[in-house]
């Protein structure tokens, strides 16, 4: 049995666009925001984001899982980054202390120490910025995008039929997968099996999961023998296809289609002259006496 | 050739050599006209792992392993949908992932290497390229393309079994190769033994990829290769699992190495830092993975089949 994502009708914004045009949008958002570390140009982003999630009709009730998983995240990596300044590294040289938090304990006669400069938290603000945009309008697509519509959409988009398809049916396996994994982890539990405290070194441990994992890829081939079968009978990739559900793109839809373009053709023009790099502001390192 | 192969690859040659212009000629003219480390460079490198499987394609396609029918289109979703969950369940992030000595438990990489040995190198490639596509959505990791072109050529040199009618010589020459590639991992790793292993983390203790790489991640290639190649001679009668680790191993160490090297471009890395802080701590971990699930799951899927008839 499938299951499905909570797609549902609504009267939003994302969902008044063809799925096809707002993949391209949505792609085009994507290498945007993967292009800068400049905060003056991820704000933009992050408002296009907002707006789009403001908009979307989601109610928190039905998205609060997926919510708190990406702002754990999220605020997890800007955390990371900011206590220990990795991944700024490759973007700046030099670094204008504004502080020095020292832990008021210590750990076997080391005490932890925070150095906060401007580049870091820079950096830190910039990357939750990022990371945030780009999390946000990926986790919106499960929930506005028409399962019915998946194999049209992708053959839209210039896949050729086959590919298409196992698109559609990828999307579509994802949850059932997912469940078929609790369903396999409940029985295995039952049966007083622990993922949480497996045992030995590290060949026993890839050796215990294997109760796991094999039941579930096995039982995914096994079950496929139906969909290939139904696929077979109604002869499936035998010539060209034709879908169910046509689209047709709109006046909207040509207008979204231009703007991600534009929108991704401008960031590759800034990025090339030297705009993506990290921004710190001018003001910020006169306070900080640099 | 088919037309439509010949524009898509005539496409990609062109945005190729379109940023390989700009490159060399714009960086020539303009000092600040050069790619961004991070960003364009990605989908340059998407660009090259394409023109690598098309290449690949063009020389074997005369042998029926690219072949796809239902049943491929079938098994390449199960097999993308089945890596995407796993890859999400196992990132850490959802269950507390147990490390032994800097190596996570991370065995989701069997998936794509068995799918392409059991289903051939097309559904390899899509298993691993879109898996990894979806397992990234999945946790808001953004886009990291190379890598999805990276785990889409572990799975498909993992079909390229498929290719050789006789398995025991496809065997010897991959352990060859593959004894090669281990071996050179393990001098890079013996050269710069206080490189810090960039795939591990571990908030409790502070620890954000920035860790000294122990010996057992570093040399986790050669257990690897020791342990596959232990697989293959005690698994000596069953050749269908000897041969499924030994070109997963195979498969592993190409398409990670791909992915490193291309982040020595991508992110500024020196070569010492892409091999031993990335490709043996993601390479070696991998190889291990495989040599114990894969002959599991090779086993399992002869008993289905034993039992369905297929």
């Amino acid at each position: 049995m499938l299951v499905t994502w909570r797609y549902r009708p609504r009267r939003s914004l994302i969902q008044s666009f063809d799925p096809r045009a707002w993949l391209i949008f949505f792609f085009c958002f994507m290498a945007s925001s993967l292009m800068f570390w400049d905060l003056r140009f991820l704000l933009p982003l992050l408002l296009i984001a907002l707006v789009t999630i403001l908009t979307s009709g989601i109610t928190w009730r039905e998205s609060r899982r997926a919510w708190l998983f990406i702002g754990g995240f999220v605020l997890f990596f800007a955390l990371l980054t900011f206590l220990t300044g990795r991944g700024g590294v490759e973007h700046y040289a030099q670094e204008h202390l504004i502080t020095t938090l020292r832990a008021p304990f210590t750990l076997l006669g080391w005490r932890p120490r925070v150095d906060v400069t401007v580049e870091r938290t820079m950096f830190a603000c910039s990357q939750l910025v990022r990371v945030f945009s780009v999390a946000s309008m990926t986790i919106l697509i499960p929930y506005s995008l028409d399962p019915t519509l998946y194999g049209i959409t992708f053959r839209g988009l210039g896949l050729p039929d086959k590919i298409a398809y196992a698109m559609e049916l990828t999307m579509r396996f994802i949850p059932t997968y997912a469940r078929d994994f609790q369903l396999t982890l409940d029985a295995q539990r039952a049966r007083g099996y622990e993922l949480e405290k497996l045992r030995g070194g590290l060949f026993a441990q890839v050796r215990k999961l294997a109760p796991l994992i094999v039941p579930v890829t096995i039982h995914a081939i096994a079950a496929s023998e139906d969909i290939i079968d139904a696929m077979d009978l109604r002869a499936f990739g035998v010539g060209p296809r034709t879908w169910l559900q046509q689209l047709r793109y709109r006046r909207r839809d040509r207008v979204l289609i231009v703007l991600a373009v534009m929108l991704v053709v401008a960031s590759a023009a800034l990025s090339l002259v030297g705009y993506s790099r990290l921004w710190v502001p001018a003001w910020a390192l006169a306070w900080a006496g640099g | 050739m088919d037309r439509r192969l010949i524009s898509v690859v005539g496409a990609l040659v062109a945005v190729l050599v379109f940023f390989l212009l700009i490159v060399w000629i714009g960086g020539a003219i303009n000092d600040s006209l050069k790619l961004d480390e991070t960003a364009l460079l990605r989908f340059l490198f998407v660009i090259i792992g394409l023109l690598i499987v098309f290449g690949v394609y063009w020389f074997t396609r005369s042998s029926g392993v690219w072949e796809v029918g239902t049943r491929q289109v079938v098994y390449m979703a199960i097999g993308a949908a089945l890596y995407a969950v796993f890859s999400y369940l196992f990132n850490g992030t959802v269950f507390a992932v147990p490390s032994v000595s800097q190596v996570a438990l991370r065995p989701a990489i069997a998936i794509p290497m068995f799918f392409g040995y059991a289903f051939g190198p097309a559904v390899g490639f899509f298993t691993g390229a879109v898996g990894n596509m979806f397992g990234d959505a999945l946790t808001g990791f953004g886009l990291s393309p190379q890598w999805s072109v990276g785990n889409g050529l572990v799975g498909m040199i993992a079909g390229m079994a498929q290719l050789f009618p006789n398995k025991k010589k496809g065997i010897n020459v991959v352990l060859i190769v593959s004894a090669v590639l281990a071996a050179i991992g393990v001098l890079f790793y013996a050269l710069n033994t206080g490189q810090a292993n960039m795939m591990f983390f571990d908030p409790d203790q502070g620890i954000f990829g920035d860790a000294t790489i122990t010996w057992f991640a570093g040399l986790s290639v050669l257990i690897g290769f020791v342990l596959v190649l232990i697989v293959r001679f005690a698994f000596g009668q069953n050749i269908d699992v000897a041969s499924a680790v030994t070109w997963s191993m195979l498969g592993n160490l190409l398409g990670i190495g791909f992915a490193a090297i291309s982040d020595i471009w991508i992110n500024g890395f020196p070569l010492a830092v892409a091999i031993v802080g990335e490709f043996l701590p993601a390479a070696g971990p991998n190889l291990i993975f495989a040599a114990i699930l894969v002959p599991i799951l090779v086993a399992a899927y002869a008993a289905v089949q034993r039992q369905t008839g297929r």
